[in-house]
Parts: C-alpha cells; structure tokens; sequence
C-alpha cells in the first residue's frame, strides 16, 4: 500500500512537472515539415499496424494501451 | 404573463436561430473538392508446425469519403480466413500424453464497421459501429474518439471509450451445474440457433483511453496513452477441456467471470538530419486484475531510400508472468479453493511467457495534382509490403509434458491506396 502510494505520487510529481513544460515547446508553423511528414507520425491506425496488432493480441496475454476498438474475437 | 411566454418564446426562438445559424455556417465552409480514398489490404499468418499449420488469412478493404472539409465517412470490412488444428484438451506432465489428441479447425469471420469524423479547427469527434460475427461468436461494438489540438498545434488531447455487446456460443448447461462437469464445446453446430444443446453468454467489454501527442522541438515528437478495460461475462474459450484430476477427468476451461486490465505506453519519435532517418521506440506496461504483468519494448527506423520509397525496420520484445490461477497441471494437488484450484486454464497466452519480434515494410507512395492526376484519376496512390516474424518462448506451457512446436510465425501483409 506504501509502496503504491510513493509510486503514485511519483508519477503525479513527474506529470505536474512534464505537461506544463509542454507549454514551454513551441514549434512554428513553418517548422513543421519534418514533423508532419509520414515517418514521423504514429502508426497505431495504419491497416498494417492494426492487423500485426491482432495477431499479437490472439499470442499474448495482455492488450490495451493502443487504440480503442472493438468488434468480434477472431480468436482461435 | 403573456410577456413572459413571449419572452421565453423569443429567447427560445433566438436560441433555435442560433442553432440553425450554426449548422447553416457549418454546412457553408466552403466546400474541399471531394475526395475518396480506397484502402485495401491482406495480412496472412502462418505458423510452420508438424501438427497445427494454423494459418489465417485476413483480408481487408476500407472506403473513406470526404464530402466536405469537416466531415469524414467511413465503411470498413474484413474477413479472417483461419484453417488449422489445435489441441481441444490441456494437460500437464503428470497426464499420460495419449489425452493430447488434435482437432481440425476452420472458421470464417467477417467484421463491418461504419464510423463518422466531424472536424472543425482544431477539434474532431469520431464515432464508429463495429458488427463481427463467425459461426460460434457474435460482436457489435460502439467508439467515441474525441480530440482536440492547442499551443499552435503543438499539443493533441484525445479521449476514447468503447462499449463492446459480445455472444459466445456453448454447451447449454444450468447456470448452477459445477464447474467441475462442465464439458467442453464440441463444434459449432447448432450455435446461435434454437438448439437446445446451444445456449449464448453474454461478454461485455469497455474500454476507456486517453492519449497525449506533444511536439517537442522540429524534430522531436512523444506520444504517452493510457487505457483501462473491463471485461466481464464467459471470458474462456469453450471448445477448450483441461485434465483437473489425478484419473484423468476434464473439464470445460473455467476462468473468472471478471478482468479488469490497464496499461501505460510512451513513445517516441526523432529525425536524424544526418541520415534522413526517422528513429523511434515505446515502451508499453500492462497489468490487470488476474495478476498478469507485462512489459513490451520496441524500436524502429524509417528512412526514405528514394523520394517514394520508404523503408522501415522494427523490432519488439514482449515478457509477461503468468495469471493468477495460472498452472501448467491442475491435478497435483492445488488447494481446492485457492486461485489455481477454483479456476483452471489452458490458455498459453495467461501463462509466462517471452515474445521477440522482427520486421520491415517499403512502401512506396506516389503524389498526383487535381490539375495531373496519376494514369488520368488517382490523386495519391500507394503500395506496401511487410514481413514480421515472431519467436514465442513459453516457460510454463506443455502438452502432457510435450513442448508445443508452433511457437514461431509470419505474418506477410500487402497493402494499396488510392486517392481519387
């Protein structure tokens, strides 16, 4: 119980320290090519990414953390 | 009191104006020429196995149409196409290996879905329905994404719930009979139908998520998600039995009726100017109610090898610990109540276990104009092939002592879209 709450209050530490620095991150409009090109962005949406993740999920114990979904088993 | 009413008639007047106003000016944005994009895809799974050759063909294909700049639509279908054998019966070391016997199985499912996207500035909201059925399973599903960006775009917020309404098909028995005589499902015969043999378990699932994508610098991005699930209902699979006594008595697998799961992923992505590269890698932790930890780590490289081919290479290493009432033989003598003596499983993926995964895929992708289409329609058009091939090491798990041998797989996906 001790241990949850010091692990907790960690992670309320690193967040109350992280998310208002991302004020502080400004990337200009005309700085944003690299950014927006394909091999920069994430892929959890890609046909791809999605199938790799289905066949993932029917051999490991554990999903979540992805994308939200749903829709059948397709488990055997 | 008539100046009342006429008040509270003119404000409710004014609001409908307001209202009308508003969807007038939404529907007036001036008009994108209209775009369709066609998706199509296969992943095709195999596993190289003396006994089970399970392979499963999953093929693919969306339609998205975008009718104006602040609405998207989209139906999406696919199918998986499994054929194979598997082991209808888990036993341990201490069963003789002749209960291990191998039953054939083919199944086609299909999946549907139709989602929506409205986006205006820097806000979308998304909904999509999700219908999936094969012979012994039934799923509708409902999903709300809602997302927002600010700090000039530097900054995207989502939010995410899913509401899954799940049927599995099984032995018709009384909710009261002992677990312990439960016997398994012998085929799909009969399922979803009025057979009496057959009856339907409800499964529910919700799934929340949130997710923060933040760029950091030009070439520097992070992503940290966040999901919690419940699963409640027949959370088994019904075909499977597992040997529960010393004289060989078995039984219909029998897992807790509840799971509540969460998991924690941050990723990362930078470009390296030098090398005209993308690197990037997340590490991901799980943790859910039937005491499963995991931890999945993987890293990639994405480089453009010429202006319309990319290359990328990945690879991803997975652990997790058993569950909770986890044990490779149910007949020495568990605790008759404990957690490996009240539930029995012979379900690989809730056994310890290690994963390791390599992959690539190119890509190419070709860019058109509306003044220069591609070959005269296409205004982008791309085309994609990956391999994966994934080592599953699994510490815990036998067949009456036998290791099994289908722990390695392919999978080989295609991939196509066009723009019009």
């Amino acid at each position: 119980m001790k241990k949850n709450l010091g692990r907790a209050v960690i992670a309320l530490g690193l967040l109350a320290v992280v998310v208002p620095s991302a004020g502080c991150a400004t990337v200009r409009p005309e700085q944003r090519s690299i950014l927006a090109d394909p091999v920069m962005q994430f892929e959890s949406e890609s046909p791809e990414e999605r199938q790799l993740e289905h066949v993932l999920e029917n051999r490991e114990g554990s999903f979540g953390g992805g994308s939200v979904k749903g829709g059948g088993c397709g488990c055997n | 009191m008539r100046s009342r009413l006429s008040r509270s008639a003119r404000s409710c007047l004014a609001s409908l104006g307001a209202l009308a106003a508003a969807a007038i000016s939404l529907v007036a944005t001036p008009a994108r020429a209209q775009v369709v994009e066609v998706d199509l895809n296969n992943a095709s799974f195999h596993e190289p196995s003396e006994t089970s050759q399970m392979t499963v063909h999953n093929p693919g294909a969306t339609l998205t149409v975008l009718p104006w700049d602040w609405l998207s639509l989209g139906v999406h279908y696919e199918a998986d196409v499994v054929s194979g054998a598997s082991e209808p019966v888990k036993a341990g070391p201490l069963s003789s290996p002749d209960v291990i016997s191998q039953a054939s199985v083919t199944d086609l499912r299909h999946l549907v879905s139709g989602s929506f996207t409205l986006s205006r500035k820097n806000t979308s909201i998304t909904g999509s329905y999700t219908y999936a059925k094969e012979e012994d399973y039934k799923s509708q599903s409902f999903a709300v994404i809602a997302g927002t960006e600010f700090l000039q775009r530097n900054t995207r917020l989502e939010l995410s719930y899913a509401r899954g309404f799940d049927k599995v098909c099984n032995t018709a028995y009384p909710p009261n009979r002992d677990p312990t005589v439960r016997t398994p499902l012998d085929s799909s015969k009969g399922c979803f139908t009025s057979d009496a043999k057959r009856q339907q378990l409800d499964i529910d699932i919700d799934t929340f998520g949130a997710a923060w994508t933040q760029s950091w610098t030009p070439v520097f991005t992070t992503q940290a998600m966040l999901s919690f699930g419940l699963l409640h209902g027949f959370l088994g699979n019904p075909y499977r039995g597992v040997v529960i006594g010393a004289s060989g008595q078995v039984a219909q697998e029998h897992h807790p009726e509840n799971r509540a799961r969460f998991a924690a992923t941050l990723k990362a992505k930078y470009y390296l100017r030098g090398l005209d590269m993308s690197v990037g890698g997340s590490v991901r932790g799980y943790r859910d109610t039937w005491d499963l930890l995991s931890q999945t780590y993987e890293l990639e490289a994405e480089r453009y090898m010429l202006p319309w081919l990319r290359l990328l290479v990945k690879g991803r290493y997975y652990n997790q610990t058993g569950a909770l009432f986890w044990s490779d033989d149910y007949t020495g003598g568990e605790p008759e109540y404990g957690p490996r003596g009240q539930y029995w499983s012979g379900d690989r993926e809730l056994s310890p276990l290690k994963s390791y995964l390599v992959g690539g895929r190119v890509l190419g992708t070709w860019k058109g104009t509306r003044e220069q289409r591609l070959a005269g329609m296409l205004l982008d058009f791309s085309a994609g092939a990956s391999l994966d091939v994934i080592q599953t090491k699994l510490e815990d798990f036998s067949l009456a002592g036998r290791e099994p041998d289908d722990t390695t797989a392919f999978v080989l996906g295609l991939s196509v879209h066009g723009g019009f």
